[in-house]
């Protein structure tokens, strides 16, 4: 093809052919749909379930006749769990697809590295999947540069923090009288951050931490950590566990016949089939979740009930967050009568909406609120046959806490 | 102390499993394979599927999956390796294709979730004030059998003798008449079928997901490199060594020091002794 110069007077055509379609763009983009890109890692539970949540969320919206006359439709990109992968989703999806919203996230390294790209592009972004405070921060910091940035869930670590507390302060010792306790977790560093607050709060709640260690996250044998964990005479193990080893935790403490119950943080014990994952064996497991099928509010239930329709599968928080960011989003760009970026982010600043675990309203950091009819972080064990059961709050308890097997006889 | 004896014998039990299979086939035919690891992870999932899936009792499910294994082992080496074999850097480069493809056909088969291969026994014994689970007591049982099983097939049979020849001279084993095609794929056969019983024995209490090749294939590798490679004794004394000394730091110092272990050892033996401690010469 180099050997044939385009002649001057083609080029002149074709110039003349993609000015003129360049300048009808407008005109057809009124009628367009209003674009929202996902960004999210496909290959994963939470990826999977993003997609599903949003296809609801519009569903929803588009049935009742879109926002301010224009459908919604998605686009997706796979960000996986790689900071550089994740940039070029974002690129994609603001100079490729010029999306006019962006809702995704899961890991808080992937979405940290994205920021500049997002605010750089000034596409509003709405956080469902990352955890880190830090991506928040940026809001208070620079709020001119960084206003594009939300987070609709879950609620961050600081806050995950304190409910981890406040769970061991009202039912480990308050409920059970379990005094005595042992905290181990993944040395990653949000589990890093995470420990010494768990540790001193904690032991100000009058709690007796016998031991803290952390672990390799490619630790296969967790036999001496059990061995020094009951040396230590725990009367309960909290864990922090997120991306490797659940399973082979799970399995290892229910082989051994650990006399001391566990609970905790365990990001894949939030899955409906972690039950079955593990053959069973994280039975009377304690694990932090943001919403289960039971009547948080009056939108828990239905979603959990459609998703199931749907897909065949219980969501994951991600689905929840995607759901709620969705509708916030298209609520936002109702009342500001139009989908300019300024605007809809001073409408999306003033949202108060029922969303599937809690009420959704933003603080001046454009972080989703917890606590009380905000969101929770709910404690549900897994009982006989993977059922589950919402232990804490006390306020939203749904079943009655049970021991593992070998202990309770 | 006791703790350390029993959890440190099973730990290293899994890695001999391992290691040796992949020694001996560097041994014999100087293929580094780095596919060594798939055979582990097809042995977990073959498990999976037949038991979870086709419903079989996992005393069945075993054999079948480990002669499919060992098949697929010798499949490879026909169809993908020997082609090659004249060159080291090729036969690197397509096993770890292989590793590469296996990984990723299970993922897009199962997905990244991790699944759950049975157990053969589900009980916990109690040793000396010990808590031990049934399973890992009999998964070092089968990997002393198993191992045991082919050192007494290698010395005693006629194949064996043949595997022997080949290892030591492959040029003088040819001119007596010995196939060595052959005997590579019967090799081949047997150090996938032994990763993949280690598979299986380990699946019910280690992870079971795509990316589980790797794991095996690091501790293998620097099991050999401290025993030499190619020295099925050398990788027994290391995989003794390297079990033993990450129980030790787990219980001594801290549990997230002890994959270091092994990364450490294998840096310091190619410094100090790049033969290993079994090894007649330096493999590199």
């Amino acid at each position: 093809m180099f050997g044939h110069p385009i002649s001057k007077r083609a080029f002149t055509q074709a110039a003349a052919a993609i000015a003129a379609s360049a300048a009808m763009l407008p005109v057809m983009a009124q009628q367009a749909p209003i674009k929202i890109g996902l960004t999210t890692a496909v290959q994963l539970q939470v990826g999977r379930d993003t997609q599903d949540a949003a296809r609801i969320a519009i569903d929803e919206v588009n049935a009742k006749g879109g926002v301010l006359g224009r459908k919604l439709s998605f686009v997706v990109a796979d960000e996986t769990e790689n900071p550089e992968t994740g940039i070029n989703a974002i690129k994609k999806l603001t100079a490729d697809e010029k999306v006019d919203v962006i809702v995704g996230g899961y890991t808080s390294g992937v979405t940290l590295a994205q920021l500049p790209h997002i605010t750089s592009a000034k596409t509003i972004y709405l956080g469902v999947g990352a955890a880190s405070p830090a991506i928040t921060a940026k809001v208070k910091q620079d709020y001119e540069t960084n206003k594009y940035i939300f987070r609709v869930g879950p609620i961050n670590a600081a806050h995950q923090a304190r409910s981890l507390t406040e769970w061991i302060s009202g039912h480990l010792l308050g409920e059970l009288g379990l005094k005595r306790i042992a905290i181990i977790g993944e040395n990653a560093k949000w589990v890093q951050d995470l420990v010494p607050i768990l540790r001193k709060g904690a032991t100000e709640a009058g709690a007796d931490v016998r031991f803290v260690e952390l672990f390799d996250t490619s630790t296969s044998d967790f036999s001496p950590l059990l061995s020094k964990i009951r040396s230590s005479e725990a009367q309960f193990l909290v864990v922090i566990l997120s991306h490797a080893s659940s399973d082979v935790f799970a399995k290892q403490w229910y082989d051994a016949r650990f006399p001391i119950p566990y609970g905790g943080i365990d990001v894949k014990s939030m899955d409906n089939d972690f039950f079955n994952r593990v053959g069973g064996k994280s039975i009377s497991q304690l694990a932090a979740n943001f919403a289960v099928r039971a009547p948080l509010t009056p939108k828990t239930q239905p979603f959990f009930d459609e998703f199931k329709k749907r897909t065949g599968r219980v969501p994951v928080y991600t689905a929840f967050g995607t759901y709620d960011a969705i509708h916030a989003y298209a609520q936002a760009v109702e009342r500001a009568k139009s989908t300019d970026t300024n605007t809809v982010i001073k409408e999306l600043e003033k949202t108060s909406m029922v969303g599937i675990a809690g009420q959704i309203e933003f603080d001046e950091t454009h972080d989703v609120k917890a606590g009380g009819k905000f969101m929770n972080m709910l404690f549900v064990q897994w009982q006989a046959n993977g059922e589950r059961a919402v232990i804490w709050p006390k306020a939203l308890r749904s079943g009655t806490m049970i021991m593992p097997p070998w202990l309770s006889k | 102390m006791l703790e350390i004896v029993i959890f440190g014998a099973v730990t290293s039990a899994i890695y001999a499993m391992l290691a040796v299979g992949f020694t001996l086939i560097f041994g014999v035919a100087r293929i580094l394979n780095l596919a060594h690891g798939s055979f582990y992870a097809l042995g977990a999932y073959g498990a999976y599927v037949l038991t979870s899936i086709a419903g079989l009792p996992l005393v069945v499910a075993t054999p079948l999956v480990v002669l499919g294994v060992a098949l697929f082992g010798m499949g490879v080496e026909r169809v993908l390796i020997r082609p090659m074999r004249k060159s080291q850097l090729a036969v690197l480069m397509i096993s770890l294709a292989v590793a590469l493809v296996v990984e990723q056909a299970l993922f897009l088969i199962f997905g990244s979730e991790y699944r759950n291969v049975p157990s053969f026994v589900d009980t916990k014994l109690n040793i000396g004030g010990v808590d031990v689970a049934g399973q890992r007591l009999l998964t070092l049982v089968v990997a002393v059998a198993a191992i045991g099983a082919l050192y007494a097939f290698i010395q005693r049979t006629r194949l064996g003798s043949a595997i022997l020849a080949i290892s030591q001279d492959p040029e003088a084993a040819q001119y007596m008449g010995i196939p060595s095609d052959r005997i590579f794929g019967v090799v081949m056969a047997l150090s996938a079928g032994l990763a993949a019983l280690a598979g299986i024995m380990a699946g019910p209490f280690l992870s079971v997901q795509p990316s589980m090749h790797l794991l095996p294939i690091v501790k293998a590798f620097a099991i050999v490199v401290v025993g030499g490679l190619g020295s099925i004794p050398g990788s027994i004394v290391a995989a003794l060594m390297l079990g033993y000394a990450e129980t030790l730091v787990a219980y001594g110092i801290s549990t997230s020091w002890t994959e270091i272990v092994s990364v450490a050892a294998t840096l310091l033996m190619l410094v100090l002794r790049p033969a290993g401690f079994f090894g007649k010469r330096a493999a590199f």
